[in-house]
């Protein structure tokens, strides 16, 4: 780079420059320099070791709190307890194995924690993808209608019963996949074709996307039998319930792959929302990147519904609540997303199971309950914004 | 850097030949396009200034050059290599585009924004990619030059137009590049901006030799900072040349459709432009 000669005032019509001078038009001043080198020295932009660090430190947290929401439920296990069963294992002894509380803590509680964090996890990467890409703060899975794309593919596999398994394994992830792709194209549609700026065209067009695939899943289970219907009605409210080791497996591996394909891309979404025109002109090769982070962020959410059903609004306070604390930087913003996202869901399912117990309210339930709100808060925010 | 051929640099830095751009579908595209069959030859170290009413096909022909917009019909040669072989990230590397306006939801500070700049020069076989202690130290030279500094830690939200546009700049120059794109690039500022950046811009091209092309609707500015003026109408190229002759030629009227009075600059005797009473 050529360094800054300044010779002021070469060709200036205006001789003395009225105008207060940047650095660069004033010529080399020592001063100027030094501030630079200060002020950048102040600035923390992101380093790996801050991703380490407070990746560590989240990581940390999100063991504390799996360990905490272990003890809690219809029957509460000691701390202590819980820290000895933990300790045996998953494949102790037979004595031991057989004892109440192990199998409580080991066949029960283990795996639904460890589906929450994953499950709440992956919706806050993806609500943060997906504000990125949509250059939306207030865009998320559920709100703008890529849930319900899933669970509409997923009911239809369900409910029609088409080709359930292969190899033994469950392909219900495939078709919610495919519903939430097919939703996340039409909705990112509807956001380019006014602009993408239009925070409120794209929540219009969510909403109303809602409403048809809820209005075609309750189709499809009028035409099911009862008993299929009201299974389908409880997995709609969102349910981390009843998982085994083996589906929690398989759902992680699903999981990994997409949060680390989203990862991949931070550097590409920082670009992207400056806006897709912007990003190219800065050597983004957009067209390529999007595909990559629709099939990620469909895999995700896909996964995750065929799992769980519909839960709202973690993908949209948790990103929101990390930008606030560590910046916008998504190589940061989707670790640390993913992981708060994932101590988030521990605890709204510790308390959607606890609260009534032994009844368990669904946990899309609390997370609707405690997100709705802070939603619109930040809506009337946005809108502040806009006018001021 | 990066792998930079020797020879190009004897070649022009843009040879746009025959393109016509139009949006939408082909069909529509063809139908109604926004650039017709427009040729040019960007002189390297020349200040271009492209001018023209609304809908003239202006900042098409900007993102043309930047390959934003991939026309239909026709070719554009960066340095003597066809757009189409090279790769976005090697045109950024060449080439910064600072768009008319920059608008951002996210909360990311100037530093952040700035460093932005060097995406096209990361190297990203796997994971997100940090910077080097190399990009770190150009995007803070392009920040002091442009007097951003000292904003490093604040939030591009919460900073003035006119800061925001110099933030900007200097990330066009995070990108080291060799030929600056500018979309309009003092429309939304006031008077003391407007100047500010008009000589930022005429600096960058007396001290690094930059080629600048900028797209302009204040036809004084244009006549008082480029070389060389190219007048768009309906997507067509109607006149080229010395701002003395297409600010005092017949064709401005022609072309804004509109009686205008044309003397002089009294400092620098550029022709200027003002509106019958």
């Amino acid at each position: 780079m050529a360094s800054v000669t300044s010779h002021s005032g070469k060709a200036h019509a205006g001789g003395a420059s009225a105008v207060p001078a940047p650095g660069f038009l004033s010529g080399p001043e020592p001063a100027s320099v030094a501030e630079g080198f200060r002020s950048a020295q102040a600035v923390a932009t992101l380093s790996p070791i801050k991703w380490f660090g407070v990746s560590g430190a989240l990581g940390a947290l999100a063991f504390v709190t799996f360990v905490a929401c272990l003890g809690f439920g219809t029957e509460t296990i000691s701390f202590a307890n819980v820290a000895a069963l933990l300790a045996q294992g998953p494949f102790a002894e037979s004595e031991i194995r057989n004892a109440p509380h192990y199998i409580i803590l080991w066949q029960v509680r283990v795996p639904r924690v460890v589906l929450a964090f994953m499950v709440g996890g992956s919706l806050a990467a993806v609500g943060a993808s997906l504000q990125a890409l949509l250059r939306n703060p207030l865009a998320d899975p559920y709100v703008i209608g890529i849930s319900s794309g899933a669970a509409l593919g997923a009911a239809v596999a369900v409910l029609f019963g088409i080709g359930l398994s292969i190899l033994g394994l469950s392909v219900l992830p495939f078709y919610a996949f495919l519903g939430a792709l097919l939703s996340l194209l039409i909705v990112y549609r509807i956001a380019v074709s006014y602009g993408s700026f239009s925070i409120h065209t794209l929540l219009l067009g969510g909403v109303v996307l809602n409403a048809i695939f809820s209005a075609l899943i309750l189709f499809l289970t009028t035409l099911a039998d009862p008993y299929k219907a009201s299974g389908m009605y409880a997995w709609l409210m969102g349910s981390l319930t009843g998982p085994d080791f083996p589906t929690v497996l398989i759902l992680a591996v699903y999981l990994l792959l997409g949060v680390a394909v989203l990862v991949s891309q931070a550097s590409a979404l920082n670009l992207l929302t400056l806006g897709e025109e912007a990003a190219r002109s800065l050597g983004v090769e957009v067209e390529r990147v999007k595909r990559v982070l629709f099939a990620a962020a469909a895999l995700l959410t896909g996964s995750v519904v065929a799992f769980s059903g519909l839960i709202g609004f973690v993908g949209l306070i948790v990103p929101h609540a990390v930008r606030l604390v560590f910046g916008a930087d998504h190589r940061l913003l989707l670790i640390a997303s993913g992981i708060v996202g994932g101590i988030f869901l521990m605890l709204a399912d510790t308390l959607a199971r606890t609260l009534l117990s032994p009844t368990e309210i669904p946990v899309g339930v609390v997370t609707a309950l405690v997100g709705g709100p802070i939603f619109l808060y930040l809506l009337v925010q946005q809108r502040r914004r806009i006018v001021s | 850097m990066s792998e930079r051929p020797e020879t190009p640099n004897r070649q022009p830095p843009f040879v746009v030949d025959a393109v016509t751009f139009g949006f939408g579908r082909k069909e529509t595209a063809e139908q109604s396009p926004v650039l017709k069959n427009v040729s040019l030859t960007i002189a390297s170290g020349e200040v271009l200034g492209i001018l023209g009413p609304n809908g003239s096909g202006k900042s098409t022909l900007l993102k043309v050059l930047m390959r934003i917009l991939v026309p239909q019909q026709g070719r554009v040669k960066l340095f003597g290599h066809a757009h189409d072989a090279v790769s976005q990230a090697e045109i950024s590397r060449r080439v910064a585009f600072v768009p008319q306006e920059t608008q951002q939801a996210f909360p990311f500070t100037i530093s952040e924004m700035v460093l932005m700049g060097r995406y096209p020069h990361h190297n990203r076989t796997w994971g997100p990619g940090w910077e080097s202690s190399e990009d770190r130290a150009v995007a803070m030279q392009a920040m002091s030059d442009l007097g951003v500094s000292h904003l490093g830690g604040r939030l591009i939200t919460n900073v003035s137009g006119g800061e925001r546009q110099r933030a900007v700049i200097a990330r066009a120059l995070a990108q080291e590049p060799e030929i600056l794109l500018l979309d309009e690039p003092t429309a939304f500022l006031d008077l003391h901006h407007q100047l500010e950046i008009a000589r930022i811009i005429r600096r960058l091209n007396q001290e690094r030799g930059l080629t600048v092309v900028l797209v302009s609707h204040d036809l004084n500015l244009a006549s008082q900072y480029c070389d060389r003026l190219l007048l768009l109408r309906e997507g067509e190229i109607v006149a080229m040349g010395s701002p003395e002759e297409v600010i005092a030629g017949e064709s401005l009227e022609r072309v804004y459709d509109c009686p205008v009075l044309v003397d002089r600059h009294p400092q620098s005797g550029q022709p200027r432009v003002t509106l019958p009473v």
